[in-house]
């Protein structure tokens, strides 16, 4: 509670602020500017969120149940090739990613959507598999010790304490994915990046920014999204938000 | 004590080279735009210029608007541009002209900006739309009239287009609205520039916004729909130079010039093919160029 109190306290000169940059975006025309392209933006955005939204899920599909595989004793001696691979799967930029995916499946909708779920899967696989593996040696041999059979110990003991840094890595990933939509322009599949890049080519701020403050906002709106499922989802005795 | 003389000589060094640089000659920036032909006008009149015992630098790979406004400022000293982009995009002229006095006119309005035109190459890459050989046939569609016709009469063709021209004053919608045709937003696919001929050979859309010096163009079998309005103006490579530049090297137009006499369509589209289908290195094949026509 007593953090809460000191937040108030600075939340009064932020929103002074926030109403200040207002006035003034309204005054030098910005605005108008950019609602000039209203049109393109609600059907950018669209594009956008679906995307994000079939890729993402995708992700979150498949990434689950390879994480929870991989962190099974029977796989131990593979998932340590396999995390290495992720990792350095991690380092590839996403616009390299997507470029890949363009030489394998060609252009447009279908290429995009594989490249984000890759740039998505990693973060996910990698979260799900290191809080699986991280829960205390102790919770697991209490579990065993009263008669657990190892699919029960995973349901009952292993995922409720993993669901906490789980949650973490699909919200990073959905950050990334979201953010990484605008590249898929490149290779015609859409959405804001079309704004973003069609402003810069025509030096055009208003028309770029239109595109990268409703990608910001997208990107703000999701994360706060997973962090609520977050909040909900994982049990009040292991979540650190709630405690 | 010692660290201190270190960093001391270090900065005194740091400073001397900064301020020696400004000292030594002006270089000359080359700039240019973000395709092929570009990339390679861009390298051609570096290695030209380097050969003529010219310091250059190049700046190459932006978007047109930002490009003219870098040379505006004087980031930019000489790139090669289109007579039609020049006309249309940065000076807002509607009209239409021919050849010539489109070139007089750009020349005339940059004059004043303290923006010089060259003289203009004989290689007109216009804007054109392209189609498979094969489908344009079995439609029937030989002009951009009868592709108009065609989707006004209830066909589903899918266009694509790259960034700059579906917003562009010379772009898509005042051409849909001179050839009287409207297409959905779901049938206009917006790609980088060298991926409309990608996605037009692989069947994923049926009409490309293409270059008309493109090498791909042949090598694909694609046909270009013929202007019949006479939409497009004519988009003459010429370069283009700072005043103050030209006025600190007397020589430099001249030898633009004698480069820029050298290009023509032939030639322009089969140095694009070179890299685009051969995919042969930019720097290797503008070299290459210039050797056999004895300018290095």
């Amino acid at each position: 509670m007593k953090k809460l109190k000191y937040s108030s306290l600075f939340q009064f000169p932020v929103l002074i602020g926030a109403l200040l940059l207002g006035v003034y975006l309204q005054r030098s025309g910005l605005i108008d500017g950019m609602l000039f392209y209203w049109e393109d933006v609600v059907y950018l955005t669209k594009q956008h969120i679906q995307l994000t939204l079939i890729s993402g899920s995708l992700a979150i599909i498949v990434g689950l149940p390879l994480g929870t595989i991989l962190s099974r004793p029977r796989f131990i001696k593979m998932s340590e090739w396999a995390m290495q691979g992720l990792n350095i799967g991690t380092t590839i930029p996403t616009l390299a990613i997507l470029a890949l995916s363009m030489s394998l499946l060609g252009i447009g909708f279908v290429p995009s959507v594989f490249g984000l779920f890759i740039a998505s899967l990693l973060p996910i696989v990698r979260n799900t598999y290191t809080g699986l593996l991280g829960v205390p040696a102790h919770l697991k041999e209490s579990a065993s010790g009263i008669g657990m059979s190892a699919g029960q110990m995973l349901l009952r003991v292993e995922i409720p304490n993993a669901t906490y840094v789980i949650f973490a890595g699909i919200r990073t990933a959905l950050a990334i994915n979201v953010g990484t939509v605008p590249l898929a322009f490149l290779i015609g599949g859409g959405g804001l990046g079309e704004l973003i890049f069609t402003g810069i080519d025509l030096f055009d701020t208003e028309m770029m920014l239109a595109g990268a403050l409703m990608t910001a906002l997208l990107a703000i709106t999701v994360d706060i999204l997973v962090a609520g499922c977050a909040f909900l989802m994982v049990p009040r005795g292991v979540n650190p938000s709630r405690a | 004590m010692k660290t201190l003389k270190k960093l001391a000589s270090v900065a005194t060094l740091a400073i001397s080279m900064t301020f020696g640089g400004v000292a030594a000659a002006e270089t000359i920036v080359v700039g240019g735009k973000n395709f092929t032909e570009q990339q390679l006008l861009t390298s051609m009149t570096a290695q030209y210029l380097r050969a003529k015992g010219y310091d250059v630098d190049t700046r190459a790979g932006m978007g047109s608007a930002v490009l003219r406004s870098a040379q505006e400022n004087g980031q930019v000293d000489v790139y090669w541009e289109y007579t039609g982009t020049g006309l249309i995009v940065y000076n807002g002229v509607k009209e239409r002209f021919g050849r010539q006095e489109g070139y007089e006119k750009v020349r005339e309005l940059d004059m004043e900006k303290g923006l010089v035109w060259l003289q203009p190459s004989d290689a007109n890459n216009t804007y054109a739309l392209a189609m498979q050989a094969s489908e344009a046939k079995a439609m029937g569609i030989k002009t951009l009239s009868d592709m108009a016709a065609a989707i006004n009469g209830g066909k589903e063709l899918v266009l694509a287009s790259n960034a700059e021209w579906y917003a562009r004053e010379d772009g898509f919608r005042p051409f849909s609205k001179a050839y009287g045709f409207k297409l959905p937003r779901d049938q206009i696919k917006r790609m980088d520039s060298g991926l409309t001929y990608t996605a037009l050979k692989e069947g994923e859309v049926d009409l490309a916004l293409v270059f008309a010096t493109d090498g791909r163009i042949p090598a694909f079998d694609f046909v270009i729909l013929e202007d019949d309005q006479n939409f497009f103006p004519d988009y003459a490579i010429t370069p283009v130079v700072r005043q103050e530049t030209l006025d600190k090297n007397p020589e430099l137009d001249e030898q633009l010039n004698k480069l820029s006499g050298l290009l023509d369509n032939a030639v322009m589209s089969r140095l694009n093919a070179e890299v685009d289908v051969k995919r042969e290195d930019i720097a290797e094949v503008t070299r290459n160029f210039l050797e056999q026509n004895d300018l290095i």
